[in-house]
């Protein structure tokens, strides 16, 4: 039996590389202009509201700024074109979600670095608390002696 | 060891500390605007009399663009008379303009009957592309621009009379200053 368990667990991980491979690299469905305008809403922040996506307001400002998107889109910019027509006028603060890889990564860093100071932590009390090393037989003989003598 | 063990806490949780606080220590919205040392928009929109203005008009010379709306109040109504004694003063050399930020018309003109009128033109700006074009997240915001058509400062928040005139002093030719 324990002899096909790596077989086993070795198919296993084939197999799910390459469902992900399929999912990842596989053919898409082209999003509609209209699906692509409802994203780009969805991941810009209103400018007059508390934190809401300009998707998700009905002030003017957001239908006007839904309004310019849907003219971009439907005039050919791509979506970082209309990222950046609004980021030219607002700064980056127009964006929900921030962009550039290192917010998504930095938390991974600081847990990662965390867990590694944890470990040498351990480890340190771990070698503090270790038992106190033997007598060697020098040693032993040396204090059987000084016994003996104190017996005497 | 225990050193490191004890330097981890400063070490880790002040510049968290600090992060948090440059966080939650400032309205988002007063980061900076990316508009300024570039083109102002261009523009061409109806005045509340019912004149036509462009962007093009004022080409030549400083100007500054106001956002503003009658139910802006107190920052408004505070940084009002600022705005009607700056352009008196400097009206020769630089232009006013001020623009309705989601706002009636008619709520407007009340407003200017009540608290005075500012001497200058205010532009009907529905649905809104102008205050866009600059970024406005709300009233009061205010642009400097100087005579090349550069943008070179933006005030958050109501203008005050030291803020207003920092403000003109980058867009002002040298001999007014």
């Amino acid at each position: 039996m324990s002899r096909w368990l790596p077989i086993v667990a070795a198919g296993c991980l084939v197999a799910v590389v390459a469902l992900v491979t399929v999912v990842a690299l596989g053919p898409r469905p082209t999003p509609s202009v209209a699906e692509r305008a409802d994203a780009l809403a969805a991941e810009l922040r209103c400018p007059d509201c508390q934190g809401l996506s300009v998707a998700d307001s009905p002030t003017s400002s957001a239908r006007e700024i839904r309004r310019q998107i849907d003219e971009l889109v439907a005039g050919g910019a791509t979506d970082d074109e209309v990222r950046a027509h609004f980021v030219a006028r607002y700064g980056e603060w127009i964006r929900l979600a921030p962009s550039g890889p290192l917010p998504w990564v930095l938390p991974f860093i600081v847990v990662a670095v965390g867990v590694g100071l944890l470990a040498i932590w351990l480890r340190s009390r771990r070698a503090t608390a270790a038992p106190a090393p033997s007598l060697d037989a020098d040693e032993r003989r040396r204090l059987r002696e000084e016994v003996e003598a104190l017996d005497a | 060891m225990r050193t490191l063990r004890w330097l981890l806490v400063p070490l880790v949780v002040l510049p968290l500390a600090w992060l948090l606080f440059q966080g939650f220590g400032r309205d988002p919205r007063q980061v900076a605007s990316p508009l300024i040392e570039r083109p102002a928009p261009d523009w061409s929109l109806t005045t509340l009399d019912g004149e036509s203005l462009s962007s093009a008009d004022l080409e030549g010379r400083p100007y500054v663009v106001n956002f503003w709306a009658s139910w802006c109040i107190p920052a408004c109504v505070d940084e009002h008379p600022v705005l009607a004694a700056a352009s008196k003063r400097y009206g020769d050399a630089v232009r006013f303009v001020g623009v309705l930020y989601q706002d009636a018309p008619a709520a407007a003109r009340g407003f200017l009957d009540r608290y005075g009128d500012t001497g200058y033109a205010h532009l009907l700006d529905e649905p809104g592309s102008l205050a866009i074009d600059y970024g406005v997240t709300g009233p009061p915001e205010t642009f400097f621009v100087d005579a090349d058509g550069i943008v070179r400062a933006r005030q958050w928040g109501p203008l005050t009379d030291a803020t207003m005139t920092e403000h003109l002093s980058l867009i002002l030719p040298v001999t007014t200053r």
